[in-house]
């Protein structure tokens, strides 16, 4: 039997200055380096603090009880590995004097599931005995106010647990003392095991949730032709949200007591959540090295992807079967691949690495190093209680990643801009070369404009005053012709002249307009030859579909049916009716009757007659003759669908 | 050119030639002489030394009751209006026959002035729209539509237009081509009537360019405003 131990009696003197500044030191590099293993000594420099380490244990496994002292930490892993069972833990201790003020007990580590009495007095008990695989309580470290009333001189404590296989449980020594002081360490342990694992949890999920929303959305769309034509998505964000959401799982297994299913299926999907962390970490790595085009990289790749799905498996074989050696394995393999990786991706980063790539691979240094310091303390060393350091350096993991990601969210978005400026630019110059182009158009079509023009006046002074001139000039050389008709004809020029310029003001399609001017010009001759002019013409509708060409057209086969009347006719009155047609189509009807001789409408005189015809058909007007002596009607019908209206000749 | 107009003049027995001269110069000396009266002036806008607009307005303003006639090749509406502008009364056409042109003469001293369909068209359009440009009255009560120019609204008018109603009535009709008598006959008034329209229309329209310069020179601050 084993007496509960006082530890370093020595500090039972009043600690000197020197002393005094140590601790002082010691204390402040134990915050910084908050290495939760070097606790035993803070405990042991403790005056009034007690620690309990020495224990009679009854242990039941499978029925069969031993009984057997032992020295806490009580690893049950290590002692009863691949079992599960109770245990009954008697500690009993001796107080020189009573305390007068509020005891405080914290135990780093005890379960899975616990009771603690002292005095035979129920302290505490969380989860329940018999009810094996169920919740975890061995996750936090515990502290139990004790009232001053509940010690004496001799006391004792006595601890049952209920540990379920390869679950961590087990006891931690039990810590004794003053309240404040005892509740100071519980303090930190709980900070670095709960409230750290939470910082990392939010950490992670945030950089997982980052990287997992941009893996979503910026999409690249797939360039035509390309197979699949689905749009391409970066892996690396995709990798690094798998990597930190399976993290955000591990390290948040520390805040789960009551696991949503039974162990051990809850410990596979902890380790499987490990696993995929360290697999898509490999994976992330070979993207950020740029190694993802090497042959041998699909290999590695694929060899990378079988250890993933052998996990579950091996899992399944060490937690529900027994077969640890299987996970042992396991983890050979995934170590010795890493390892393998890690000299290679350190060695390509020192060498020309971005700044990127440096940051993963210091990360990934300091991580396999602290890994390893995990496995040590937890798989080789019997530390019971405290916590993975990985966990923390894991952050700078995290931190890496997510620079990774805002780097090369920064670059993509950079050549966004770039290629959106150049779009800019291009629709600038388009717009510039479009509208260099509507200026040339412009050019063009008033450059045509003036062409028409020109042809058009051309035409006027062919078909006018220059056939007059040459028949003029015709007349005078033939010295047949006397003066009056060399006269008439030079009337004609100029009148035909005045009509050719009077068409330029006319606007297009108004035929009171076009009919006033003829009239307006020939009618000092219509008063010399004594003829006397009806006008019947009511207020008309322009017609749109005659452009200044056709006006000009149509005053011509005004100029000639007048012309002809003047000339040939012999008529006493001609008269002018113009009367707007609403059947069968709309138009304007244009008659010019005269009293004349008349003429054989088969046989016309000259070639006036067929001239007319042939500008009627240019402006798609129709032409009807009809004369007999002392009736002539020289009719135009004009319509904006003058195709298809028959037309009647009187 | 010349010639043919003072011959055609001398011809008549009717009509006295005061004098023929060939430039804007002489023209502008021999109406600044105070001992020249002149009834009637007929000018070429084309002359050596300037254009001819420049005389009807000296003249109109030496010699408030001299009716110049401009002397136009082809009658076209741009250099007849601008010459109305300028206070003539009338144009003659250079190819006219010497009758016409003593006739001409003499229907303006008359009281007939020759307006072409053209140019009826051209004041309607121009002095309408302006207008309805200025205008701050409400619109007239609307008239028979067949009395307006095609494609123009009568409602568009506004009340106090350069042109009366009637006057406007009487131009709709010389644009569509209709003689002095026969819009006479139309309205069912003398022609003297529509000839006293028309010349009254002559009279408007270079007032109303006058007053129309001095409107648009206090507007622009080139003259001195009163009050």
């Amino acid at each position: 039997m084993a007496e509960p131990g006082r530890v370093g009696s020595t500090s039972l003197r009043a600690p000197t200055p020197l002393t005094q500044g140590l601790w002082a030191g010691l204390r402040r590099l134990l915050r910084q380096l908050g290495a939760p293993v070097l606790l035993c000594l803070a405990v042991q420099a403790n005056a009034l603090t007690l620690e309990l380490r020495e224990a009679r244990a009854s242990v039941t496994i499978q029925g069969q009880t031993t009984q057997l002292a032992v020295r806490l930490p009580y690893h049950w892993d290590r002692v009863h590995g691949g079992l599960q069972g109770v245990a009954d833990f008697e500690l009993p201790f001796t107080l020189a004097e009573l305390p007068d003020k509020p005891y405080g007990l914290y135990v780093s580590r005890l379960g899975n599931a616990y009771e603690i009495w002292l005095n035979g007095v129920l302290l505490e008990r969380n989860g329940d005995m018999r009810n094996f695989n169920g919740a975890d309580y061995a996750k936090s470290p515990r502290f139990v106010d004790i009232t001053p009333g509940l010690l004496r001189a001799e006391n004792v404590f006595r601890v049952y647990i209920r540990v379920d296989k390869g679950r961590r449980g087990g006891l931690a020594p039990l810590v004794l003392g003053p309240e404040d002081e005892v509740q100071r360490l519980y303090e930190r342990d709980y900070r670095w095991r709960t409230t750290g694992s939470m910082v990392v949890v939010v950490l992670s999920l945030l950089v997982g949730g980052v990287a997992l929303a941009l893996w979503a959305t910026q999409a690249v769309p797939a360039k035509p032709g390309q197979a699949g034509g689905r749009p391409l998505r970066d892996r690396l964000y995709l990798l690094a949200a798998i990597a930190e959401l399976s993290w955000t799982v591990n390290v948040g297994d520390a805040l789960i007591e009551t696991p949503p299913f039974g162990w051990p299926w809850w410990g596979m999907v902890t380790i499987a959540a490990t696993a995929v962390w360290v697999c898509t970490m490999a994976l992330f790595c070979i993207e950020v090295a740029g190694w993802g085009r090497h042959p041998l990289v699909r290999w590695l790749r694929r060899w990378i992807l079988l250890l993933l799905a052998a996990n579950p498996v091996v899992t399944a074989a060490a937690l529900v079967h027994g077969y640890a050696l299987a996970l042992t394995l396991w983890y050979t393999a995934l170590g010795l691949t890493c390892l393998a990786l890690l000299p290679l991706f350190v060695q390509k980063a020192v060498r020309d690495g971005s700044i990127a790539h440096r940051m993963v691979a210091a990360a990934l240094l300091l991580n396999t190093l602290v890994g390893m310091r995990d496995i040590y303390a937890f798989r080789v060393s019997a530390t019971y209680g405290g916590t993975t350091m990985l966990r923390y350096s894991s952050i700078l993991f995290g931190l890496a990643l997510a620079y990774v990601v805002i780097a090369r969210l920064r670059s993509t978005s950079g050549q966004v801009r770039d290629l959106l400026s150049g779009m800019a630019a291009q629709v600038k110059a388009k717009e510039i070369e479009l509208q260099t182009s509507y200026q040339r158009v412009e050019t063009l079509a008033r450059e045509q404009a003036r062409a028409d023009e020109r042809t058009r006046i051309l035409r006027d002074m062919h078909d006018g005053v220059g056939s007059h001139i040459s028949t003029a000039i015709r007349q005078l050389q033939s010295g047949k012709a006397d003066a009056s008709d060399v006269l008439h004809t030079l009337r004609d020029s100029l009148d035909h002249l005045k009509l050719s310029i009077d068409a330029m003001n006319v606007p297009p399609g108004d035929i009171n307009a076009l009919l006033a001017n003829v009239r307006y010009r020939l009618e000092p001759r219509f008063l010399a030859c004594d003829i006397r002019l009806t006008w019947d013409v009511d207020l008309l509708e322009p017609i749109t579909a005659m452009d200044a060409s056709a006006m000009a057209q149509l005053q011509f086969m005004l100029f000639e049916a007048f012309s002809n009347v003047l000339q040939h006719a012999n008529a006493r009155t001609l008269c002018v009716l113009a009367h707007p047609r609403e059947t069968p189509c709309r138009g304007v009807r244009l008659q010019i009757i005269d009293d004349g001789r008349g003429f054989d409408v088969d046989q016309p005189r000259g070639n006036g007659l067929s001239s007319m015809q042939e500008r009627a058909r240019g402006i798609g007007a129709l032409l009807g003759l009809a004369s007999a002596p002392g009736r002539t009607v020289v009719e135009i019908t004009l319509g904006s669908a003058p195709s298809g209206c028959a037309v009647v000749v009187p | 050119m010349r010639g043919f107009f003072a011959t055609s003049v001398q011809r008549c027995a009717e009509l006295c030639l005061a004098a023929s001269v060939g430039t804007v110069a002489e023209a502008t000396a021999w109406l600044d002489d105070d001992a020249n009266t002149v009834d009637v002036l007929l000018v070429d806008l084309g002359l050596p030394d300037g254009s001819g607009l420049g005389v009807i307005r000296h003249a109109v303003r030496l010699h408030p009751r001299c009716e110049p006639l401009v002397i136009s090749m082809f009658g076209d509406d741009d250099n007849v209006l601008a010459s109305i502008e300028a206070g003539a009364l009338g144009y003659i056409h250079k190819d006219s026959r010497p009758e016409d042109i003593a006739r001409t003469i003499l229907d303006m001293r008359a009281g007939a002035s020759p307006i072409s369909p053209m140019i009826a068209r051209r004041v309607l359009s121009k002095y309408r729209s302006d207008q309805v440009g200025r205008a701050t009255g409400p619109p007239p009560p609307s008239r028979l539509p067949d009395k307006s120019l095609p494609g123009t609204d009568p409602d568009a008018l506004p009340k106090r237009s350069l042109l009366s109603p009637r006057e406007q009535d009487v131009l709709a009709l010389i644009a569509r081509g209709f003689t002095y008598a026969e819009i006479a006959r139309l309205q069912s008034v003398t022609v003297h009537t529509v000839q006293t329209h028309i010349k009254n229309l002559y009279a408007k329209l270079s007032v109303n360019s006058r007053s129309e310069a001095v409107f648009e020179a206090s507007r622009m601050g080139l003259l001195p405003r009163h009050g």
